[in-house]
């Protein structure tokens, strides 16, 4: 293994524990780093990594109270915020290496126990480094989008490091979906499987026949990661994806909730679980799960509108019922004042804001409010800043409102 | 209240244990840095550094077996290039071996590959190795190969060897309770493949004479990968 030089290499810390962060930066500065970034929590790496480029990421696992070192992760891979060419090593715990492990989708570059002396973390970036170096021109056409020159480049270093071969062939697999070549996709992780149990080609396996349509055979992939290791939590999304094709509305919900209690904190997850139980008209639900992914949502890459008026929709659902109590008006008021912060801009959100909050009144019976709601909507449409209602909704307003002048 | 599991507050009362001493580990590391390498004191820093990487390797391992033993343990297999599981191994080991003046080394064939759960075996060689730092006259090895669809991984050691009667579980851990043999065990055991099951086997070191711990993991095998498509 040749030496690297970290002097010419950006790194980002991101320990929330002072004691470790100290520890740590002073590792890296006497392994020879010389810039190096630090995070005390995800919110501050995301608006880091946000403006600068690194070369290294060393996160920790545990990042207190806020997003955790997979979710962040998971995130900024997610939304491109760090290149394929830079490394990502997770410091884990004994209790946290599970979770780490279990994501299938997006796995850490390398994952390092605690505690760990000076030279471990200096033999394991090394290695990671060399790695990099070799798949350089693949992480280069992977970040361009351009899968065919990674497809290519990938098969030239295979020949040169059979060590690499593994991760060779998932990153030819995973550029042969984005082809929408299935068929050679599913080919190639069947040909891994032949030699060898990756998780990450069962996987793919069964991306590939969901994509080809073929979903009791993509079922049975992805009930095999199930059963092999219950942290492998894509799996189940990727299952309720298959039931909800299949119209089995109710059995995706089930097999999202049992995701999210094993893996809470995803706000992908929260939403489809959110979704699909507004569509099975269980509002209850859906608000518990919107109301999480509206608290996941702060800081976070996923920070969009539609987080916070699916939060109210699903809330104007349950007043279709009957009166909100207190505690969900509370709820449908801070997201509400969320979406004034920051989302009503667009006219779009305006009319959706709006007609949410028309229907929560008309359920209380404050027809009053809910009317004044109405010509505040409606002269924001006049000035042309508002889209207006649906006639739909104008009908059944003026039914409502009939009574008062 | 719901009564709990002894066995599930001693896992987590390890496991605080355990992040105190990564602690300790760690404001040992500054002492060290503060007092420089020539300080006479240095000798003494590094066997307490060492004996609480044991401690905290110990607890590692108590921690797995509690959930091997409780069945809360998710295999995690993945294939590994032998030349490059052992020598990661050695790496963490060498300066405890160094401490002792031991020499441990490790040879595999630089091809070899096994599919095996990377931070059980790490914790079972480590257990095995620490074990060995007891009763080596001079030197350890530990060594990898593949025979009949099974990876083989040996720690061998020049020491009296194990004796030679049935109950001498309790002579792996010298008075302990052979606690690291029951938990080579049980992570031997957690590797199956289409019921083929992982075992261990204490035996004499040929190569050094004393004492060989044996673990046998299965590999797929041709039929088995027939299965599996």
């Amino acid at each position: 293994m040749a030496q690297q030089d970290f002097s010419k290499k950006k790194a980002l810390l991101i320990e929330d524990m002072a004691e470790a962060r100290i520890m740590q930066r002073k590792m890296l500065t006497d392994f020879g780093f010389t810039s190096i970034d630090i995070a005390m929590k995800a919110e501050t790496a995301i608006e880091l990594l946000k403006n600068q480029t690194f070369d290294v990421i060393l996160s920790d696992y545990n990042l207190g109270n806020g997003k955790d070192g997979q979710q962040l992760l998971e995130e900024v891979r997610h939304s491109k915020l760090i290149p394929n060419t830079a490394t990502y090593l997770m410091v884990t715990a004994e209790t946290s290496i599970e979770m780490v492990m279990g994501a299938i989708e997006y796995q850490p570059d390398g994952y390092i126990t605690k505690p760990f002396s000076q030279a471990v973390l200096q033999r394991r970036l090394s290695k990671l480094l060399e790695t990099k170096e070799r798949l350089y021109n693949v992480n280069i056409a992977l970040d361009k989008g351009d899968f065919e020159s990674a497809i290519a480049a990938a098969k030239i270093v295979m020949k040169k490091y059979p060590s690499l071969i593994g991760k060779c062939e998932r990153i030819i697999g995973e550029s042969l979906l984005e082809l929408k070549e299935y068929k050679k996709a599913l080919s190639l992780f069947n040909k891994t499987l032949k030699s060898r149990k990756m998780p990450w080609a069962l996987f793919g396996k069964g991306k590939s026949y969901f994509l080809m349509g073929e979903l009791e055979k993509a079922e049975q992939s992805f009930r095999q990661l199930m059963l092999d290791n219950r942290f492998f939590v894509s799996a189940y999304d990727w299952l309720a994806k298959i039931q909800v094709v299949e119209g089995k509305l109710e059995e995706a919900q089930s097999t999202l909730i049992e995701a999210i209690g094993r893996s809470p904190k995803n706000i992908l997850r929260q939403m489809e679980l959110g979704k699909i139980s507004l569509d099975l008209n269980d509002s209850m639900t859906a608000e518990m799960s919107y109301r999480r992914a509206v608290f996941l949502a702060k800081y976070s890459c996923y920070n969009t509108a539609d987080v916070y008026l699916n939060h109210l929709e699903s809330l104007a659902r349950i007043s279709d019922n009957g009166p909100l109590l207190p505690r969900q008006k509370d709820n449908f008021d801070s997201t509400l004042k969320k979406i004034h912060e920051s989302f009503f801009d667009n006219p779009d959100n305006k009319a959706k804001a709006y007609s949410c909050e028309i229907d929560v009144y008309l359920a209380d019976k404050d027809t009053l409010t809910a009317k004044q709601i109405f010509e505040a909507w409606l002269s924001e449409v006049k000035s042309g800043s508002s889209t207006a209602p649906t006639k739909q909704q104008s009908a059944s307003y003026a039914a409502a409102f009939g009574g008062i002048q | 209240m719901k009564k709990l599991d002894i066995s599930t507050i001693l896992a987590s009362a390890i496991h605080e244990s355990k992040n105190q001493v990564g602690t300790l580990l760690y404001q040992l590391q500054s002492l060290k840095d503060v007092i420089g390498s020539k300080d006479a004191n240095q000798k003494k820093i590094i066997l307490i550094e060492e004996s609480l990487k044991k401690l905290n390797d110990e607890w590692v391992e108590y921690l797995y077996l509690y959930r091997l033993a409780s069945d809360g343990y998710d295999l995690h297999v993945d294939t590994f290039l032998l030349d490059e599981f052992l020598d990661d191994q050695v790496f963490a080991l060498h300066p405890s071996a160094l401490a002792k003046n031991l020499q441990l080394e490790y040879s595999c064939d630089a091809s070899l590959t096994g599919i095996f759960d990377e931070r059980l075996m790490t914790a079972v060689v480590s257990t095995a190795v620490y074990n060995a730092f007891r009763f080596a006259k001079s030197k350890i090895t530990i060594s990898a190969k593949k025979e009949n669809e099974f990876l083989i991984i040996a720690i061998e050691d020049d020491g009296q060897g194990f004796k030679n009667t049935e109950e001498d579980g309790d002579e792996f851990l010298e008075g302990n309770t052979g606690l690291g043999l029951y938990f080579a065990e049980l992570s031997a055991n957690a590797h199956v493949i289409n019921e083929r099951t992982g075992f261990i086997k204490k035996e004499s070191s040929l190569a050094l004479g004393g004492a060989s711990l044996t673990v046998f993991l299965p590999q797929p095998s041709n039929i088995d990968l027939l299965y599996n498509v």
